[in-house]
């Protein structure tokens, strides 16, 4: 397995390194214009496995390469790295754009705004290459938006693998993400004798 | 519970003044955008719905997604009727109403009613649709209204490009008896994927089990007392049912059987729909009567096709049964309706006043009257007619608590006699009558210096 580090692979665990993926939160992971809904939460597993494909990929629809991945996190991290496999014969990736701790980001949001960093992926079929990021703009990364404009000429675009590499800080950024708001009294939680059993119920 | 906002478009072209969906087309859009908003608030309180039109002055949003129901009924007042649908344009926008929600965890779905016919072919429709999916929002459509050929089958093709693990869905509602949205109650737009929160569900069940809901039309969480002695005196009524009918069979013979069944029904009709109009004036004194007794008029008469339920029999005997618990003389007077009606739709109650000893029998029922009382008899004597009688009866009432409810009982006695009878004017009269004498009553109990109780 040839690694980008200066060492060979069976001294040094590189497994550690890409840890970030212990602190996704796979469930809330969401992708724009992928082809079976949910794919996107297979592209996120340990290092080993990032060659593995039973679990399912992300394929974007067909005559449509754009994709748009959002990854939130577990707690603050910082992100040092990224690695993208992606398929062959031209499905992968060729270009990547990141936005930081922006909420439902869309396609037309996405090619507006001016990414946080942008770079031009080479394909990536063996999972050894790795992207650096500006370290000091990734820094308290509550969640992150990769937005994959175009691929090699393919008719759709399939990732396989998407890999993270830095530190997580203990810090949540979003605390109040837990509170449950009452905007409106759900009647359901204040049960009455007359309430129950359905029909119309009026809250005013 | 999923978190979502939606946004409907409502047709308001032309085609929307046709009247093949009762009362309007357009109405029937607005009952279902109603229905709508309510079963999305209740299903997760913090999800929003806005409403925009498609045709009228333009595609415009009418309100922008809200949790808040009022502002939604309230913009659906006041709207025109007229020009023609633009359908791409109004989704566009409603995509774009959507994409700037609030909330930004909630999932975008869009609700469209199409009853204009679809000039777009069905390229352009795709093309619309794979736009939608693309920014993960949902559409439903509601097709009814105009039909040609085509449109069922480019509204598919829409829905299918947009559909992504059947999240979309498209309704056909052909024109007919059922209001538009009862059609939609029972369909995966109200009840959504999970198949239903407790409005929906509830709705469709009553929808579709019809006026019977739940037996009686008393829900046994809400009040078991009342759905036991419901159906206690259903059995009971049933039980009398088919005493009476066997008790025809075995007297008469052969071909007469069965016309002194069909009679004998049409007398327990009868008694039927009296106790029932007597249960719906008790239960419900303010609504019209006149549209009380047709009702039960042609229930009654459906009930003696069928020859054997009789809910509203039931009814009237459990509220016949509870008002038998609270005061006895009550009762008397109840129970002496049904038995005239029975014997005799044609019985004329002031010959039941006439008779002396039977009136006797009532005042001396009564608590705190003495019918040997010298006062009493030469009031007895003075009287007739039954507005009078009641009159003394309320005279020599002395705790208030009882008067109300004889004069309770007489009310509905005139009204189950007469407006069942000789519907309305008469009864009006009997009314006018009463009142008077009500009023000569006040001036005559103020004038002997008797305290009210």
């Amino acid at each position: 397995m040839a690694c980008l580090h200066d060492h060979s692979c069976e001294d040094h665990n590189c497994a550690a390194d890409w840890s970030l993926f212990n602190h996704i939160d796979v469930p809330k992971v969401v992708a724009l214009n992928e082809s079976v809904a949910g794919s996107a939460k297979s592209v996120f597993k340990p290092w080993e496995q990032r060659l593995d494909t039973s679990g399912g990929f992300l394929e974007s629809n067909e005559g449509d390469p754009e994709l748009l991945v959002f990854i939130p996190f577990t707690s603050d991290v910082k992100v040092k790295s990224i690695s993208v496999v992606g398929g062959p014969d031209g499905t992968s990736p060729s270009r990547m754009r990141a936005f930081i701790n922006r909420e439902g980001i869309d396609f037309s949001d996405a090619q507006n705004m001016q990414p946080v960093q942008e770079w031009e992926l080479a394909e990536n079929l063996r999972g050894v290459l790795e992207y650096q990021t500006r370290y000091s703009r990734f820094q308290g990364v509550a969640n992150l938006t990769l937005h994959f404009p175009d691929n090699f000429g393919g008719d759709a675009t399939k990732i396989y693998y998407i890999g993270l590499r830095g530190e997580a800080t203990q810090n949540k950024r979003d605390v109040v993400a837990t509170i449950v708001y009452e905007i409106m009294p759900n009647p359901s939680d204040h049960k009455t004798k007359s309430e129950t059993g359905g029909g119309f119920s009026h809250v005013e | 519970m999923v978190l979502e906002a939606t946004m409907i478009c409502i047709d308001n072209s032309e085609w929307m003044r046709n009247g093949d969906y009762a009362p309007s087309r357009f109405q029937a859009q607005a009952d279902a955008v109603n229905l709508i908003c309510g079963a999305k608030t209740q299903s997760n309180p913090e999800n929003t719905v806005g409403v925009m039109t498609m045709a009228g002055k333009g595609v415009r949003v009418l309100v922008t997604p809200t949790s808040d129901l009022g502002k939604i009924l309230a913009c659906m007042h006041g709207l025109e009727v007229g020009a023609e649908a633009n359908l791409s344009a109004a989704i566009q926008v409603a995509q774009l109403a959507l994409k700037h929600r609030q909330n930004k965890r909630q999932q975008q779905r869009i609700i469209a009613f199409i009853g204009s016919p679809v000039k777009y072919d069905k390229k352009v429709l795709e093309t619309i649709g794979k736009k939608l999916k693309k920014n993960n929002v949902s559409l439903d459509i509601v097709d009814f209204g105009e039909t040609d050929d085509e449109k069922p089958e480019k509204l598919e093709a829409l829905v299918t490009a947009v559909n992504s693990s059947d999240s979309s869905h498209i309704v056909h509602v052909p024109p007919g008896e059922n209001a538009l949205s009862d059609v939609l109650i029972s369909t995966p737009i109200f009840t959504g994927e999970e198949g239903g929160s407790g409005f929906a569900a509830s709705a469709a069940a009553a929808a579709a089990t019809g006026a019977a809901g739940f037996e009686f039309d008393v829900d046994p969480n809400v009040d078991p007392e009342l759905a036991l002695a419901l159906r206690l005196s259903m059995e009971e009524e049933r039980a009398r049912q088919e005493a009476i009918a066997k008790k025809a069979a075995e007297e008469s013979s052969g071909a007469e059987n069965k016309d002194h069944a069909s009679s004998s029904n049409t007398d327990s009709v009868m008694a039927e729909a009296e106790p029932a109009s007597n249960a719906t004036a008790d239960d419900k004194k303010d609504q019209p009567k006149d549209d009380d007794d047709a009702h039960l008029l042609q229930q009654a008469l459906a009930m003696s096709m069928e020859e054997g339920s009789s809910g509203a029999a039931s009814v009237a005997d459990a509220a016949m049964a509870e008002a038998a618990v609270d005061d006895q003389d009550l009762a008397l007077a109840l129970q002496m309706s049904v038995q005239d009606a029975s014997i005799s739709s044609q019985s004329d109650m002031s010959k039941v006043f006439e008779d002396r000893s039977f009136v006797t029998s009532i005042l001396s029922s009564l608590p705190g009257v003495d019918p040997n009382d010298p006062s009493v008899k030469d009031l007895l004597a003075s009287l007739h007619g039954q507005g009078e009688v009641c009159i003394s009866l309320l005279f020599f009432v002395e705790d208030c608590y009882i008067k109300i409810l004889v004069v309770l009982c007489l009310c509905v006695f005139l009204h189950l006699l007469f407006s069942f009878m000789l519907k309305g004017f008469v009864f009006l009269l009997e009314t006018a009558k009463l009142s008077y004498l009500l009023w000569k009553l006040n001036s005559f109990t103020r004038r002997q210096g008797y305290g009210y109780g």
